[in-house]
């Protein structure tokens, strides 16, 4: 059972939230969508949940259309569990409560008393939250809190699963914890997830599939992998890969980085985009630093160095634009060193995604 | 990102005909909704300007100018801001320092402190003036301490202007005190401790941190008590008038009461001062609410900022005497003088009686009869209040719009200016609606009914307000993306939630229509008395042991369904929900 979204735009007044969006959402898909905030993404969930109608265009899940501009499937009668931001746990309901509600109120209704109970216990040790059946949401941490929302959202079974950023309440390691827990359970339960987050490195972490967007349209959809290594626009290349885009020229696959006739950097499989603006996206980790100043090479100077453990971030100045550059750990430079970049080998060969 | 909070829009929507057609619908429902308010809530304050202005042909200034050149007028002007600008002061003082003490310092029992605090504003003003009346009375347990003391102290006469200041100042340094309360918890700590290792002392931290931010709740706070004394009528009827000392509110009753020719018109132009003053002042707190929410973190800090060290134990002791004296004492001394067998007898353990009690519950069908109207009365008032008022902030908070707000706006109005301002813009629109007719309504119990929902509505209003904020939007939504409809949503999240918040509304607008005394002063009739009414009446006939009685009762009525109310949180809040 699939969910599609076709054409579908959401004005709210002046404001375009969502402009012509396409997607389909396969069954047992993780599909993220990552963005910087007002992008359209919590948008884009609240229409998939049923609580905003779009302005134009039809969502369907499977065979039911569930929204378009004069009709929406209100969100208790689509197949659906969500997990919020803040968790959204009722005060007044013990952790068990919580998560039998939906069995109450979904088609599930149909389930005799004994099997709600089982399918309660089940999903409870799924989440490693037996112990805590009997408390009440005052009496949970926040890892706690994010379990049973967790619990809550797919005891139904629902055919679609949504998560609204879940993990940007929590801590660092909490949030890596519950990263392993969200792959697990949608491992476990099969769920399709559309997951809404604005940390690139949880959908890469997580995702089958990620969807870029910006200013209410999509930029890019793809694999984390394609997407990281093959980004098709620069603001894709800058948000997913946190690539410099170094201006230059350039020829076929061949790119003279500022202009320089003597260096040429090899791209074989770079998106049209970059060729028809004259960019070139390079990520932090494909330039390499080399201390002697060649003649023909691409001088730049040290301005920041920053240990980082497994490896030292750089700010390199070329003609006034600042590049970052991950070097290894065993090179190193002072600012107001004069360096010179280069492109890894690697890089130029291009990564092959099938093997990945 | 986006904040859509209609409801409405994830309604499916059938075809464009039906659309219009409900659309229409929900314009005529609309329409007839804002019709009523107007006509109950805004309609009766603009008869009141209107016949303020009407002589015998028409429009005219002749009223005005009348009053105006009356020198008892400025006598009663002049004793109004006097009174009312001093208890401000004082009100303001007090509350401030109550809020410090409470918010700020290390002593112990600071809930039950905060009860203690809050009871002279809970309790009826007119009770509480009786209660302190009958301290300071010619043989009451001031007198008998001064007695003993050696020298010739008179007891000090609270029938005075000082009296009226007294009491009122004791009334409503409350109000200041919860307000500024609030604040200073919400001042964010860190911002002394930032003031402090920017090499600021206690006293400039206090100066440059706590007192600009404090600033706004405090004046918000004091305004507060500036309408509140504005409005009283217990404490200038119960003190003034015997005195002699009119000011604005009793005036105003005085003109009613005494019935002579143009009384109407002369109180309409007082009662249209009066109301300005009232508007005026409200319009400023708004704007100073609306100000101070900016700093505000939404977090209250309850632990200790200083502390009294080693002397705390005689802080304590300085703060608990003085509540007790200002709460505890008044009540006290108003319940033994009800036992007394006569007024001006000092109480005594042998002469105790409980005859006039015996004579308020069961002797008397008057009494009986004004206890069953306030009870009917502060029943359907309550009832009212919670369909009315829990529905304009529904859809305030979920559908706001201009409907919405005209509507919060018109409930409001009624409440923001004094009791003697409404009773006379009812009386003036229920008299004769419509020229030549006359619906009986004024001179009947509906009077009062229509006086009470419109003046209290409010109160119901913002508890339900505040109740539908602290739900957020994503509890209702958790609720139906886990397939809960309508019904389960509010019977299963909703109402279970807003429970403690609606109780406490309903709890408000029950005890202050009980205990009402101003609106029902200038409203009853013979037949529909209330019960202040009735202990009022008993005060100005001189049956003092029946009115402290009758106001004892109510005090210990009011404890009752105090300690119910308290104990009901408790629960909810055991249950993990805060109110």
């Amino acid at each position: 059972m699939s969910t599609r979204l076709h054409s579908v735009t959401k004005s709210f007044g002046d404001l375009h939230a969502l402009q012509n969006i396409n997607l389909e959402v396969k069954e047992g898909e993780f599909v993220a969508i990552v963005g910087p905030s007002g992008c359209g993404k919590s948008t884009l969930l609240r229409l998939l949940a049923g609580f905003d109608r779009p302005t134009h265009g039809e969502i369907t899940i499977g065979e039911t259309m569930a929204a378009n501009a004069s009709e929406a499937l209100p969100p208790e009668k689509r197949s659906i569990g969500m997990v919020f931001q803040s968790f959204a746990l009722w005060p007044h309901m013990r952790v068990q409560e919580q998560i039998m509600f939906p069995l109450q109120h979904r088609s599930s209704k149909k389930m005799s008393k004994n099997d709600k109970q089982k399918r309660v216990e089940e999903v409870l040790s799924l989440t490693g939250m037996t112990a805590f059946a009997d408390r009440m949401p005052h009496q949970l941490s926040g890892g706690q809190k994010q379990r049973v929302a967790l619990a809550r959202a797919i005891v139904a079974s629902p055919s679609l699963l949504l998560m609204d950023e879940p993990l940007s309440s929590l801590d660092a390691e909490l949030r890596s914890a519950m990263r392993q827990e969200i792959q697990r359970i949608h491992k476990h339960s099969g769920a399709t997830i559309v997951y809404v987050t604005h940390d690139q490195e949880e959908a890469l972490a997580m995702a089958d599939r990620i969807v870029v967007m910006q200013n209410g349209q999509i930029e890019q959809a793809g694999t984390p992998r394609g997407i990281y290594y093959y980004p098709a626009t620069a603001f894709a290349a800058t948000f997913v890969s946190k690539a410099n885009i170094i201006p230059g020229v350039w020829n076929h696959s061949t790119f003279h980085p500022f202009n320089r006739s003597h260096t040429f950097w090899e791209k074989p499989k770079v998106a049209p985009f970059f060729q028809k603006k004259s960019i070139f996206p390079a990520r932090p980790d494909e330039l390499i630093l080399i201390g002697e100043v060649q003649k023909d090479g691409l001088q730049g100077v040290i301005k920041n160095v920053q240990f980082q453990g497994t490896y030292i971030q750089y700010t390199v100045s070329v003609e006034e634009t600042d590049l970052t550059v991950h070097a290894d750990i065993l090179q190193n430079f002072a600012p107001g060193d004069t360096v010179t970049l280069q492109l890894k080998e690697s890089s130029i060969k291009g990564i092959g995604l099938k093997q990945a | 990102m986006f904040h859509s909070t209609g409801l409405k829009k994830e309604r499916g929507t059938p075809p464009l005909s039906f659309l219009l057609s409900a659309l229409a619908k929900r314009r005529i429902f609309g329409g007839i909704s804002l019709l009523l308010l107007f006509i109950f809530f805004v309609l009766p304050l603009l008869r009141l300007v209107e016949l303020s202005f009407s002589g015998e042909e028409g429009f005219t200034f002749s009223v005005y100018q009348e009053v105006w050149r009356e020198a008892s007028t400025w006598t009663t002007l002049w004793n109004t801001v006097i009174i009312v600008g001093v208890s401000t002061l004082f009100s303001a003082g007090g509350g401030l320092l109550a809020a410090i003490i409470v918010a700020y310092s290390d002593i112990r029992g600071k809930s039950i402190m905060h009860l203690f605090i809050l009871l002279p504003f809970v309790i009826p003003s007119y009770i509480v003036t009786l209660a302190w009346t009958q301290l300071f009375s010619s043989n009451g347990w001031v007198a008998a301490l001064l007695e003993k003391l050696p020298g010739d102290i008179a007891v000090v006469n609270l029938y005075s202007m000082g009296g009226i200041i007294f009491v009122l100042s004791i009334s409503h340094f409350p109000l200041v005190y919860l307000l500024t309360v609030s604040v200073l918890r919400r001042i964010p700590r860190e911002l002394e401790a930032a003031a402090r290792v920017s090499g600021a002392g206690k006293w400039q931290t206090f100066r440059t941190v706590y007192w600009p931010l404090a600033l706004p709740g405090l004046a918000g706070g004091g305004l507060l008590a500036f309408l509140a004394s504005l409005d009283n009528f217990g404490i200038p009827a119960f003190l003034g008038i015997p005195a002699n000392i009119p000011v604005l509110s009793t005036a105003i009753y005085q003109e009613i009461a005494g019935f002579g020719p143009q009384a109407f018109s002369r109180a309409a132009v007082l009662a249209s001062l009066l109301g300005a003053a009232a508007l005026i002042g409200t319009l400023f707190q708004w704007l100073l609410t609306k100000k101070s929410q900016n700093h505000e973190t939404s977090y209250e800090d309850t632990a200790p900022r200083f502390t009294f060290g080693k002397y705390r134990k005689y802080a304590e002791i300085i703060i608990w005497s003085f509540l007790f004296i200002i709460s505890i004492i008044p009540l006290t001394a108003m319940a033994a003088a009800s036992l007394s067998p006569a007024f001006g007898a000092p109480f005594r353990l042998d002469t105790i009686t409980f005859e006039h009690y015996r004579f308020l519950l069961a002797g008397n069908s008057q009494v009986s009869g004004a206890i069953t109207n306030s009870l009917t009365l502060a029943l359907i008032t309550t009832f009212a209040a919670l369909v009315i008022g829990t529905t304009i902030a529904y859809f305030r908070v979920y559908r706001p719009s201009a409907f919405s707000k005209s509507a919060e706006l018109s409930i409001a109005l009624p409440y923001a200016l004094p009791g003697t301002v409404l009773a006379l813009a009812l009386i003036f629109t229920w008299m004769q609606p419509v020229p030549g007719w006359n619906p009986g309504v004024y001179g009947s119990i509906w009077i009062l009914i229509i006086a009470y929902i419109t003046r209290f509505t409010i109160l119901q209003g913002r508890a339900s307000t505040t109740a539908f904020m602290q739900i957020g939007q994503s509890m209702q939504e958790a609720a139906r993306s886990s397939g809960a409809g309508f019904f389960s949503l509010w019977r299963k999240i909703m109402i279970p939630l807003m429970l403690s918040g609606l109780a406490g509304g309903a709890f408000l607008v029950f005890l202050s229509a009980l205990a009402e005394l101003t609106v029902s002063a200038l409203l009853w009739s013979s037949g529909n008395e209330t019960i202040g009414v009735m202990i009022f009446q008993f005060e100005q006939a001189g049956y003092t042991t029946h009115s402290t009685a009758f106001s004892s009762l109510i005090v210990g009525g009011m404890a009752v369904i105090g300690i119910g109310l308290l104990l009901l949180k408790k629960r909810l809040e055991k249950r993990g929900v805060t109110a």
